[in-house]
């Protein structure tokens, strides 16, 4: 028992330890800089007059929202069809769903670039229809907000749509059943019994979006644009090729503790789908 | 009455299969441009060409990284199961608030943000004195990967039935031997699982290699990285990634395949083990957790 919870403290708590005494001072990657318990980087980053970072943060969060909401409407319908209406099929046709999530992460961003490209296949497929003009480019089709959202949502959707599937996949019919016995129509019945009854998968699927969009820093560099780029890329920049790990380990932690938040918020749901996942089967 | 009506299950079915396209097409654009003659991609197509995939395993960077992403990912896979292994025993023993506080630690790996992660770990490497290595990204990795070890093999571990391990002890096993003969036998379909989630999370982790990787020895994610943004790279790494993303597609395949199968043989074996044994064992969990003190 011990050796794994040591291994998570020693390689997880600690080095957020070291992040929150970097934060405050208490520790330098700058030579020469005194070590002193400080909170002018939190102040500058919190309140700050027109600190860019804030307004990066909140940028950041707008579009994980954005996604996460948009992802959750879109895959609705996904496992809708898949519990209730592929029946047989329905878990060969999940795997299909789910195939994308299994290949590399990158590699799909990555496709996604050459097909958005300004010289890409949606443009030159354009221009070979002769529907644009040879070498005029979609300027809105890379580099930009639409880009970056519809990468991410691209990347999480196979995944909102799992917990809604193992929510619908085990409601009890009776109650639906009983609905329509009563006179309630397909809408009613939709709209008063199954949809309430999905809303932890609803809700779980959501956090599942929300939780890594909001710390995302890799599609912002191969599909966005400079003023695409999201909080995790700021966090990026200040320990790489410009650093100031105090101010970074700033902007780090409140990432992280906003991360934990939106869990403990959404965790009693999260909770109890891992709970029912773990549960003894005896 | 059903729940949907014609119509509706007619556009549920349309509405699925047009996101199937939706999801499936990136992968089909590397595909087929890996086989795709011009060294830009872009349409109209020029021609059936195999002459990438000869220059990208001419490339030593692309199979040294490669082969070097290999190596941490199975690394990563053999130790983080092992801890999945221990911490599942653990688990199975704790009890009340001390269970629920260490599984909480175990798990937090999934909610800490990569990037967070890997500059803690930057920092913690400085900190020890040493430098960026690929044994740190091993580790990081490891961390990672941990929880989703566990959420594998400790439903597992639970559903096995504890009358074996007791039999195994009062015919003289040590609890030892009861593990080694018993426990983790009857595990490995949920080792495997783990070592091939573990594997594939380890191998495609960009975040924490660009952190802890040395310059000059990229994980196969970052060499990946660097070679997206340079044009002339690019057809090789669609080469790459195109077998790569045809492998992935077949282990998802070959594993749900192997999964059904497995499954089909577990429920036959339990089938007969409860028609043989009259009386099933329902000794309560305890008597199981008590032979791994």
């Amino acid at each position: 028992m011990l050796p794994p919870v040591v291994f998570v403290g020693v390689l997880l708590l600690l080095p957020v330890a070291f992040i929150a005494l970097y934060s405050v001072g208490l520790r330098t990657n700058i030579p020469g800089m005194p070590t002193a318990f400080s909170l002018s980087n939190w102040s500058d980053f919190v309140v700050g007059g027109g600190s860019a970072f804030r307004s990066r943060f909140i940028y950041s969060m707008e579009i994980a929202l954005l996604v996460s909401v948009l992802a959750t409407i879109a895959a609705y319908p996904l496992a809708y069809f898949l519990a209730f209406v592929a029946r047989r099929r329905r878990y060969a046709l999940l795997l299909v769903l789910l195939a994308p999530f299994f290949t590399s992460y990158l590699l799909r961003v990555i496709a996604w670039q050459i097909i958005l490209n300004n010289n890409g296949v949606v443009n030159s497929l354009l221009w070979t229809l002769h529907l644009r003009p040879h070498g005029s480019a979609i300027s809105w089709l890379i580099y930009s907000n639409f880009s970056v959202a519809l990468v991410l949502f691209y990347t999480w959707i196979p995944f909102v749509s799992l917990p809604i599937f193992v929510v619908l996949e085990n409601m009890d019919h009776r109650l639906q059943e009983a609905a329509a016995d009563l006179g309630a129509s397909r809408a009613v019945t939709f709209w008063r019994v199954t949809f309430p009854l999905s809303l932890p998968g609803v809700i779980a699927g959501f956090v599942f979006v929300l939780i890594p969009t909001t710390g995302e820093f890799i599609t912002p560099l191969l599909v966005g644009g400079p003023n695409n780029q999201l909080f995790g890329n700021s966090i990026q920049a200040f320990f790489g090729d410009t650093p100031n790990w105090n101010y970074g380990s700033v902007l780090a932690i409140a990432l992280i503790v906003v991360v934990i938040v939106l869990t403990l918020v959404f965790g009693r749901f999260l909770q109890a789908d891992l709970r029912a996942e773990t549960r003894p089967t005896r | 009455m059903k729940l949907t009506s014609r119509l509706g299950t007619a556009g549920l079915a349309i509405y699925f299969w047009a996101f199937i396209i939706f999801l499936f097409a990136p992968l089909a654009v590397l595909l087929i441009f890996s086989v795709n003659k011009s060294p830009t991609p872009t349409l109209p197509l020029s021609g059936f060409s195999t002459k990438w995939f000869h220059e990208a395993f001419g490339n030593g960077v692309l199979t040294g990284a490669l082969l070097r992403s290999i190596a941490i990912a199975v690394v990563a896979a053999v130790l983080a199961t092992a801890l999945g292994i221990t911490a599942s025993l653990g688990l199975l023993v704790l009890r009340g608030r001390a269970a629920a506080l260490t599984l909480t630690v175990l798990l937090l790996p999934l909610v800490v943000p990569y990037i967070g992660l890997a500059v803690g770990l930057l920092i913690l490497v400085q900190e020890v004195g040493a430098k960026p290595s690929l044994v740190a990204v091993v580790l990081g990795h490891c961390v990672i990967v941990l929880p989703f070890a566990i959420l594998v093999i400790l439903p597992r571990l639970r559903s096995l039935d504890p009358a074996m391990n007791e039999a195994a002890q009062d015919l003289g096993a040590s609890a030892f031997a009861s593990l080694r003969l018993i426990t983790l036998p009857l595990l490995a379909p949920a080792l495997v699982s783990s070592g091939i989630i573990c594997f594939v999370t380890s191998f495609d982790e960009f975040a924490i290699a660009s952190f802890l990787a040395p310059s000059g020895q990229p994980t196969y994610p970052v060499f990946l990285y660097a070679s997206a943004r340079t044009p002339a790279l690019l057809p090789e790494v669609i080469a790459i990634g195109a077998l790569i993303i045809a492998g992935s597609l077949l282990l998802v395949v070959l594993a749900e395949g192997g999964r059904r199968w497995a499954e089909r043989r577990l429920v036959g074996e339990t089938a007969a083990t409860a028609t043989a044994a009259a009386a099933p064992a329902e000794q309560p969990t305890e008597a199981f957790a008590t032979t791994h003190d």
